[in-house]
C-alpha cells in the first residue's frame, strides 16, 4: 500500500487511494443496507449475527495471524491446528488450577512448545514442513488427548476427554455507546442502523481476550512492517541467502517467527475453550487451524486482508448457526450477485471480455437461484463458508503473491 | 502461482492424511479398563460401557448413563471398564471397540447412543453370549437380534412438558431450540418442545437451529452452542432448550451471559452446573438413560437379559423433568402435571417429527 516513487502523480495517486478505502467502506455498508432492505432480511445486520461473527473469527484471526509470522519468515506451518489443540489444554489446565491470566499464559506456552517441535524439524534439520506441520497436529491431538485423562479425569467438573468449572475472563461492555448503538440498531434505519450493530456488537460483553485478538494484530502489522525487526524476519522469508549475506541470522529469525507463530495459536485454543465456551473438550478445534491458514493465504499474507477473511469466515461461520440461517443466506445470494456484477463490469473496463462474460453468466445464475427461491436449504447453509472460500479463492487467487522463500528449507551459509 | 497450488495441494493432502489419523487412533482409548475397573467382582457379571460423542464428564447424556452404572454397583458388586468415543470416528473403530470388550470378556456390553446402531448389529451375531444394549439403538435390518436390548425414550414427551413450561414463563413470547445434530432422534425433542409451546399459547414464536445437519461434532462444540444462543437472545428469546450433549455448555454461559434462561437436557443438568450457571437452568428434561441402564443390568444379573425394543415413556417415569433450583412457578408445576396426565391418559397425542 505505501510505494514510494517520488513522481508527483503517484503522489496524488496515494492520496485517491486513501480515500478510496473510506469510499469502499461506505459502499459496502450502503450495499448491504441495500440488500438487507430489498430482501428484508434484518438478521443480515443483527447485532446477534454480528455477535456470531466476532465470536467465530477471533480465533481464526489468531491461527491465520500465528500463519503469518512464520511463513512471513519462509516456514509454512501447517501445524497451527495442532498448536491449538494444545493451546486448549494449556488454557483448561492452568485456568482451574491458577485463573484465567494464568490460562491464557498456559496456553501460549503450549502452543509455543508444539512450535518449538516445528521449529527444530524444520528450521535445525531441514525436514519438509510439510511433513513436520502434520506430524505436530497428530502429536498434538494425542498428547491433549493423554493429558485431558491424565489430568482431568479426577478433578470435579471433570472427565477422561472434558474440563468444566474453571474461571473465564472477566467481560466488559462500554457503557453508554453499547445501549446507545443497540437502540439506534433496532431502528432499522437505512446504513446507520448496520453500522449501529457493530458497534453494539463490538462494545456489548466483549471478553478481555478479544481486546487482546485485536492489539496483537496491530501489533503484528507493526512490528513485521514498521521495525527494522520485522524488515529482517520478512527478508528471511523473501530471499533467506540475501539476508544472510546482510548479517542476518536467518536461523535465529526463523526460531523466533515460528515460536511467536505457535503462541499466537495457542491463544486462539484459550480463546475456544475460555471465550467461546467455558469448558473444553478434546478436538475443540475442529479445523479452525486449517480454516486460519485459509484466511492467510486469502488474506494474501497481510495483515489487513487476514482480517477481512477471518471476519468473512466469521460470518459465514456464525450464520450457519442462526435460527434464520436459510434467509440470511437467502439474502446473502443478492449481495454475491451484486458483488460479481461489479467485478464482471471492472473485468470488461480492463478490456478482459472472456473473464467479464464468465462472471457476468454466474452472476444471473445466482440471481435466478435468488429470484425463484424463498429460503436456501439447510444442509447448504452449513456448505457456505466452504463455498465462499472455494468462490473467493478462485477469484482471487491470480492476484495472491507468497512470501519468495516461503516453505523452502534453508541452512545456514546456503549462500556460499 | 503453480507454487500456491502445490502447497494447497498438499495441504489438502495433509489434512486427509490427519483426518485417517484421528479414525485410528480412537480405539487406544477404549482400553480404559485398569483405571476405573472396580477389582474384587464377586460374580461372572462384567460390564463395558462405551460412550458416545462427548463422553463421560458431558453433564448430560453419556454421565446419565455413567450415573446408572454406578447406580448399579451400588445393588451388586461386580467388574467394569468404559471406552470413549472421538467425534470422526468410523463403524470400523466403534465394531473393534465392542469387539475388543467382547473378547476381554465383558457379558455386558452398552452402546450409549444411536451411533452404535449399526456396530453392535454387525458384532452381536458373532458373540451370542454377551448381552448387548443401545441406548436410543434401532435394529438397522429386518431381524432382531436376539441377544441386544434396544432401550429407547419417549424424548418428545418430557421434551413437550419443558416446551409448555416454557412458553407459560416467558416474557417476551419468543423461545429458542438448539439441536445438536439434525438427524431424526433430536428432531423428536424439537417437534414435542414445539407442540408443548403451542400448546399453552398458539401465537409463540420458536426460533429453531441445528449446529450441524450431520456432523455428530454437533455434540462436542459448546462454542458453536454458545454462539447460536447468543443470536437467540439477542434476537428477542429469552428460554432456550438444548439437545446438543457436551454443546449445551455454550448454551448455558450464553444464558448466564444474556442473563436470561436456559433448559437442560438428558440430566439434571442444575446438579452439575457452575455456580454462576445455576440461576439460569430454569429445568430440565430428564431422559433416565441411567435407570434404564441400571435396570439392564439388572436384569442379566437375574439371569434374565431383558432383549428387544423397551420404550421408557411418560408413564413409566422415562422421561421428566427437573424442579432443582426453584425456577419453576408453583403455578407452572400444577400446569405441567395436568398436561402430563393427559399425555399419559393418551388424551394429547406428541408429534415425534416436526
Amino acid at each position: 500500500m505505501s510505494t514510494t516513487t517520488t513522481t508527483p502523480r503517484s503522489d496524488s495517486r496515494i492520496r485517491t487511494f486513501q480515500h478510496a478505502w473510506l469510499l469502499l467502506a461506505l459502499v459496502a455498508v450502503v450495499t448491504v443496507a441495500l440488500v438487507r432492505v430489498v430482501t428484508g432480511a434484518d438478521q443480515l445486520t443483527a447485532t446477534g449475527t454480528l455477535r456470531a461473527m466476532i465470536l467465530s473469527a477471533c480465533p481464526i484471526l489468531l491461527a491465520a495471524l500465528g500463519g503469518l509470522w512464520a511463513e512471513r519468515a519462509g516456514v509454512v506451518n501447517i501445524g497451527l491446528e495442532g498448536q491449538m489443540l494444545l493451546g486448549t489444554w494449556g488454557a483448561a489446565f492452568l485456568a482451574y488450577h491458577a485463573g484465567p491470566y494464568a490460562g491464557v499464559l498456559g496456553a501460549a506456552a503450549m502452543g509455543l512448545l508444539g512450535a518449538l517441535l516445528h521449529a527444530v524439524a524444520t528450521v535445525t534439520f531441514g525436514v519438509d514442513h510439510i511433513v513436520s506441520g502434520v506430524a505436530v497436529n497428530i502429536i498434538g491431538l494425542g498428547a491433549i488427548g493423554f493429558l485431558a485423562k491424565a489430568y482431568f479425569n479426577d478433578l470435579e467438573g471433570g472427565g477422561p476427554r472434558n474440563l468444566s468449572g474453571y474461571q473465564t475472563l472477566p467481560r466488559v461492555t462500554v457503557p453508554g455507546v453499547s445501549d446507545g448503538a443497540a437502540w439506534l440498531a433496532d431502528r432499522h434505519v437505512f446504513g446507520i442502523s448496520d453500522v449501529a450493530a457493530l458497534v453494539a456488537a463490538a462494545t456489548t460483553g466483549v471478553s478481555l481476550l478479544t481486546v487482546l485478538v485485536v492489539v496483537l494484530v496491530a501489533a503484528s502489522a507493526y512490528i513485521l512492517w514498521r521495525t527494522p525487526f520485522g524488515l529482517r524476519l520478512r527478508s528471511c522469508g523473501e530471499a533467506p541467502e540475501a539476508a544472510e549475506t546482510l548479517g542476518v541470522n536467518v536461523i535465529r529469525y526463523k526460531y523466533v517467527a515460528v515460536l511467536v507463530s505457535g503462541a499466537l495459536a495457542g491463544l486462539g485454543g484459550a480463546y475456544l475453550t475460555m471465550v467461546s465456551s467455558s469448558s473444553f473438550t478434546v478436538g475443540q478445534t475442529n479445523g479452525t487451524g486449517y480454516i486460519g491458514l485459509a484466511a492467510m493465504i486469502f488474506g494474501n499474507w497481510r495483515p489487513g486482508g487476514i482480517v477481512t477473511a477471518s471476519l468473512m469466515f466469521g460470518y459465514t461461520d456464525g450464520v450457519s448457526l442462526l435460527p434464520s440461517g436459510g434467509i440470511v443466506v437467502h439474502a446473502l445470494l443478492l449481495l454475491i450477485t451484486l458483488v460479481l456484477a461489479a467485478l464482471a463490469l471492472w473485468r470488461l473496463r480492463q478490456g478482459n471480455l472472456r473473464s467479464a462474460l464468465t462472471i457476468g453468466v454466474i452472476a444471473v445464475a445466482v440471481l435466478v437461484w435468488y429470484l425463484s427461491t424463498d429460503s436456501v436449504p439447510r444442509a447448504f447453509v452449513g456448505m457456505t463458508p466452504y463455498v465462499i472460500t472455494l468462490f473467493v479463492l478462485a477469484v482471487a487467487s491470480q492476484r495472491l503473491r507468497m512470501p519468495a522463500a516461503d516453505g523452502k528449507p534453508y541452512r545456514k551459509g546456503q549462500a556460499g | 502461482m503453480r507454487r500456491l497450488s502445490t502447497f494447497a495441494a498438499a495441504g489438502i493432502t495433509a489434512s486427509a492424511l490427519l483426518l485417517t489419523a484421528c479414525g485410528t487412533n480412537a480405539d487406544t482409548s477404549s482400553d480404559e479398563g485398569s483405571a476405573s475397573a472396580s477389582s474384587g467382582g464377586s460374580g461372572d457379571l462384567k460390564v463395558a460401557l462405551a460412550y458416545d460423542v462427548g463422553g463421560r464428564g458431558d453433564k448430560s447424556f453419556n454421565d446419565a448413563a455413567y450415573a446408572g452404572l454406578q447406580e448399579a454397583k451400588k445393588a451388586a458388586e461386580f467388574e467394569s471398564t468404559e471406552g470413549e468415543a472421538s467425534t470422526d470416528e468410523d463403524e470400523a473403530t466403534r465394531e473393534n471397540r465392542l469387539r475388543g470388550f467382547a473378547d476381554d470378556g465383558y457379558n455386558v456390553v452398552v452402546g450409549v447412543g444411536f451411533a452404535y446402531s449399526e456396530s453392535v448389529n454387525a458384532v452381536a451375531p458373532d458373540y451370542p453370549d454377551v448381552n448387548f444394549a443401545i441406548i436410543d439403538g434401532f435394529d438397522p435390518d429386518e431381524e432382531e437380534n436376539a441377544n441386544v436390548a434396544y432401550l429407547t425414550f419417549a424424548e418428545e414427551q418430557g421434551s413437550f412438558l419443558v416446551g409448555a413450561a416454557a412458553a407459560l414463563q416467558t416474557e417476551s413470547d419468543q423461545i429458542g431450540f438448539v439441536g445438536g445434530v439434525n438427524n431424526a432422534l433430536i428432531q423428536k425433542f424439537e417437534a414435542g418442545y414445539v407442540a408443548g409451546a403451542k400448546e399453552v399459547n398458539p401465537d409463540i414464536d420458536v426460533a429453531v437451529t441445528y449446529l450441524e445437519e450431520t456432523d455428530v461434532s454437533g455434540f462436542n462444540a459448546p462454542d458453536d452452542g454458545q454462539a447460536a444462543a447468543t443470536a437467540m437472545y439477542d434476537d428477542g428469546a429469552d428460554i432456550v432448550y438444548h439437545a446438543s450433549g457436551a454443546s449445551g455448555a455454550g448454551v448455558f454461559d450464553a444464558a448466564t451471559q444474556a442473563d436470561k434462561f436456559a433448559i437442560g437436557v438428558d440430566s439434571d443438568q442444575w446438579q452439575s452446573a457452575s455456580a454462576e450457571q445455576k440461576p439460569h437452568i430454569m429445568t430440565s428434561m430428564l431422559k433416565r438413560v441411567d435407570v434404564a441402564t441400571k435396570d439392564f443390568i439388572a436384569s442379566v444379573e437375574s439371569g434374565s437379559p431383558q432383549t428387544g425394543y423397551t420404550t421408557f415413556d411418560l408413564k413409566a417415569d422415562g422421561v421428566g423433568y427437573s424442579t432443582s433450583g426453584d425456577l419453576l412457578t408453583a403455578d407452572t408445576i400444577s400446569q405441567l402435571d395436568g398436561f402430563k396426565q393427559q399425555i399419559v391418559d393418551g388424551d394429547i397425542k406428541v408429534p415425534t417429527a416436526p
